[in-house]
């Protein structure tokens, strides 16, 4: 249905998802704060998605869903990049517990963002549904 | 997407540093026991415990698996091996000590106080940052149960 197909809800999905996988990747870093010669991973997905947001690329027009898509974007996924160049402990770990927890906060941030603007688009459907009143 | 993911994560780095605080006490604790272990009729001071921490990896075939299907994170941390410390135990002149050898001396534990109370403050904080890294996936969570509210 094209109604829940709405580029935006799919978007913000994937900003969910994104912000989730990087939870997990923070949390992953946090546990491992002590432990010798780990390397913390970063999670790339808003340069991601700022570059496929703003491609200008020419995108080959579909008559039919089936159709392979061409030129247009793929599903963005969040990936998580290892840190092997830098260190912070004796112990070859580079873990930065501050840096960590600051990023952790702006991830909830992000995402307690995103939530609302769910719930507030996902209202608007539901005023339209009652006829505006 | 598995979002309760990053509660065993958390939890499992909680249980580690916890193991490691039990050591650190344990450590404090016989600071001072001459007679910890007996070694050919002779009693050995208690010698210092170290944990041993390693990141879980998961099984190869999931974690290729993962990779294929979406990004894969660690699996958080455990404790494989708790190690005692090689350094030389302490001499102390206590000649009215029961443990003392012929020329006076005690073999006291290789333990520094000091050194303990700093690696239990380290686990503490340890501790309570996976503690925020905990509530924060938990407030995710609950968040998400507003969607659509």
């Amino acid at each position: 249905m094209q109604l829940w197909n709405n580029a935006s809800i799919k978007l913000m999905e994937q900003t969910l998802d994104a912000a989730t996988f990087r939870q997990k990747v923070i949390a992953n870093n946090v546990a491992n704060a002590d432990t010798p010669y780990f390397k913390r991973s970063n999670v790339v997905f808003e340069e991601l998605l700022a570059k496929e947001l703003t491609k200008k690329s020419i995108q080959g027009y579909r008559t039919d869903p089936r159709h392979i898509p061409i030129g247009s974007a793929a599903q963005i996924e969040p990936q998580a990049v290892t840190d092997e160049s830098t260190i912070m402990n004796n112990n070859l770990n580079n873990v930065d517990i501050d840096y960590e927890m600051a990023l952790m906060a702006k991830n909830q941030l992000r995402y307690n963002v995103v939530v609302q603007q769910l719930g507030h688009e996902l209202k608007m459907y539901r005023t339209a549904l009652n006829g505006g009143r | 997407m598995k979002l309760t993911n990053g509660f065993d994560i958390s939890s499992s780095a909680l249980t580690a540093q916890r193991f490691r605080m039990d050591v650190i006490a344990s450590n404090i604790a016989n600071a001072d026991t001459t007679r910890a272990r007996l070694v050919d009729g002779r009693w050995v001071p208690y010698q210092r415990k170290m944990v041993r921490l390693e990141a879980v990896q998961s099984a190869p075939f999931s974690q290729i698996l993962a990779k294929e299907l979406k990004g894969s994170t660690g699996e958080g941390v455990r404790v494989t091996q708790v190690i005692e410390d090689p350094a030389p135990f302490k001499q102390v002149y206590n000649p009215n000590h029961p443990d003392a050898d012929e020329n006076g001396y005690v073999q006291m534990p290789n333990v520094d106080i000091l050194k303990e109370m700093v690696d239990l403050m380290a686990a503490t904080r340890s501790y309570e940052a996976n503690v925020t890294a905990l509530n924060a996936t938990k407030a995710m969570i609950a968040k998400a149960l507003e969607i659509g509210k």
